[in-house]
């Protein structure tokens, strides 16, 4: 034993390299496991084919949806669509909708949000409107949303909107609030203007917050779809769970409840991909 | 070339709980253009106060300053800042951080191109130009800083703390390096640094600073910085000459913080 042996890390020498002995509480050391991770899924849907079988006379095929009828369900749905529009069609429906109140709530709520981190004036003035409608739940603004823009898409995206441009204002301004008031001195001194204080240190230095709260306005989004197409369309993945509930169709619901989820995941990655690609910096300042 | 010249600076700062700090209290002094000035001191003497005000950063309670005659108002391209966590813009590579003045002021790109190429490599930074700022070192990313401030030629260089983050090895190179870029570019440059070393080392003025109320203790002329290049730094500082005033300073300061200590202690 050398005295340079003391400084090998601890544990079974046998194992190459360097291996961590305090991993609990290290968040570097925490990555999730892609295996637990399918055990999990697998564990749900036997949970769910459990239930199924048991003998609970309240679980019958009718209320609760075998794993064969939902899989038949989709491919009934694929196939021919529902209630004469195709799944794509009702799919593409409810994504174009959240998609455009998003855009409308990034558009809208990303100046506001540097205005408030900007100004104390316009800070004194955004405040009370931002912080009373904030906690307001979209859903209770449909009936005055279809009053006002009618019982269209008009209404719709506008509830999206406003579930969006809150959580974007919000965003915006911590964002601005982040900048290190040393960057801004720095700027400033190598000759930038206030406009080229916004455009190339306070922006850049907003964007990893803006792009996390496009992130949770989209998830927010996505799960008040289903309030927002409650009333007025035939299209989109909300108004087939409503039709086809009034049919008791459960088999129908679940499928698009899946779907919702699937979509959403998805929408979320693209997202994190778009992070890592534009925004390498996160985190680094 | 610009003097600075620094005129019955005063400053108080109100406390939120009522009552108030003399951060600074009649400051005046001199300085002509290409002269290195190290400013020292306890916590709490005013002389990042002192430094952000030369800035442009605080307008001072009483006093002025002034650049060539110019008073100054507010920050300005003339005076260029280092700060001591690089302030670098993290979503833009080396080169483009060094480009930043220029590019502000509109300057023709092909002319900011060669510029910084030539500004790398004079702080050492050949080649680096594509990395991202926060794949380099403190020291390195302590080299782009200056290599930015010195993109827009200013009159004066401001440093607060610049090598304050920086290893014990590293800050001893960087000391070279900015010792070379004074020769070099005969800037005027303010340092503020709390290591009694760097300032003997670097500064060819020196002012040691005192708090309650912040003020210009004692003032020195010294040798050390004009031969600083010609002489090995180790051997510099280990000489007989270095040595007496490093302690001589130590005490001084030493002195300082005891008085401050009691002071607290009686208060509380």
């Amino acid at each position: 034993m050398t005295a340079l042996a003391r400084f090998r890390p601890a544990g079974r020498n046998r194992s190459a390299g360097a291996r961590k002995t305090v991993t609990f509480g290290d968040a570097s050391e925490v990555k999730g496991s892609p295996s637990w991770s399918i055990a999990s899924l697998i564990f749900l849907f036997l949970v769910w084919w459990w239930i199924k079988r048991g003998p609970d006379p309240m679980v019958n095929d009718r209320t609760f949806p075998s794993l064969r009828q939902s899989w038949d369900a989709f491919f009934e749905l694929v196939n021919s669509g529902y209630r004469r529009v195709g799944l794509w069609d009702h799919t593409w429906a409810s994504l174009w909708r959240v998609l455009k109140g998003l855009a409308y709530g990034v558009v809208v709520g990303v100046p506001v949000g540097f205005a408030m981190g900007l100004s104390n004036r316009l800070r004194g003035i955004f405040d009370p409107v931002v912080e009373l409608l904030r906690p307001v739940p979209p859903l209770a603004l449909l009936p005055l949303f279809i009053v006002w823009f009618g019982i269209g898409e008009g209404s719709k995206v506008n509830l999206l909107f406003f579930a969006a441009v809150w959580i974007m204002v919000i965003a915006a301004r911590a964002g601005v609030l982040g900048v290190q008031g040393s960057k801004v001195h720095a700027a400033y001194s190598l000759g930038a203007n206030r406009w080229q204080i916004l455009r190339y240190v306070i922006l850049p230095n907003a964007l990893p917050d803006i792009f996390t709260g496009m992130r949770v306005a989209l998830g927010v989004c996505w799960g008040t779809l289903v309030a927002a197409e409650l009333t007025g369309t035939t299209t989109g993945l909300g108004a087939m769970i409503f039709a086809a509930s009034k049919f008791f169709r459960m088999d129908i619901v679940v499928v698009s409840i899946i779907i919702i989820g699937v979509i959403g995941v998805t929408m979320d990655l693209i997202m994190r991909f778009l992070e890592r690609r534009l925004i390498p910096w996160r985190g680094k300042g | 070339m610009k003097d600075l010249s620094v005129d019955g600076l005063g400053m108080v700062y109100e406390l939120p709980k009522g009552g108030s700090v003399e951060a600074l209290h009649n400051v005046s002094f001199d300085l002509k253009a290409g002269r290195l000035l190290t400013l020292l001191g306890p916590s709490g003497c005013g002389k990042t106060t002192l430094l952000n005000i030369i800035a442009g950063f605080l307008a001072p309670t009483s006093g002025s300053v002034t650049l060539g005659g110019d008073p100054i108002t507010g920050p300005g391209q003339e005076r260029g800042m280092v700060f001591q966590q690089g302030a670098l813009f993290e979503w833009q590579t080396v080169s483009q951080n060094v480009a930043f003045g220029p590019r502000m002021n509109r300057k023709k790109r092909s002319e900011t191109e060669t510029l910084v190429r030539d500004l790398l490599s004079t702080v050492g930074l050949q080649g680096f130009g594509d990395k991202a700022v926060y794949e380099l070192s403190g020291g390195m990313q302590q080299r782009v800083a200056l290599a930015r401030c010195l993109a827009n030629d200013p009159e004066v260089i401001l440093m607060d703390e610049p090598l304050g983050a920086l290893d014990a090895l590293t800050r001893e190179k960087m000391q070279g390096l900015i010792l070379k870029l004074w020769q070099e570019t005969g800037k005027t440059i303010v340092l503020v640094t709390h290591s009694v070393e760097e300032a003997l080392y670097l500064g060819d003025r020196l002012f040691v600073m005192a708090p309650r109320p912040g003020r210009i203790e004692r003032e020195y002329e010294l040798p050390f910085a004009k031969d600083g290049l010609d002489v090995d730094p180790r051997e510099m500082k280990a000489s007989p000459e270095f040595i007496a005033k490093r302690e001589e300073l130590l005490s001084l300061i030493w002195e300082m913080e005891e008085q401050i200590m009691g002071h607290e202690g009686a208060v509380s």
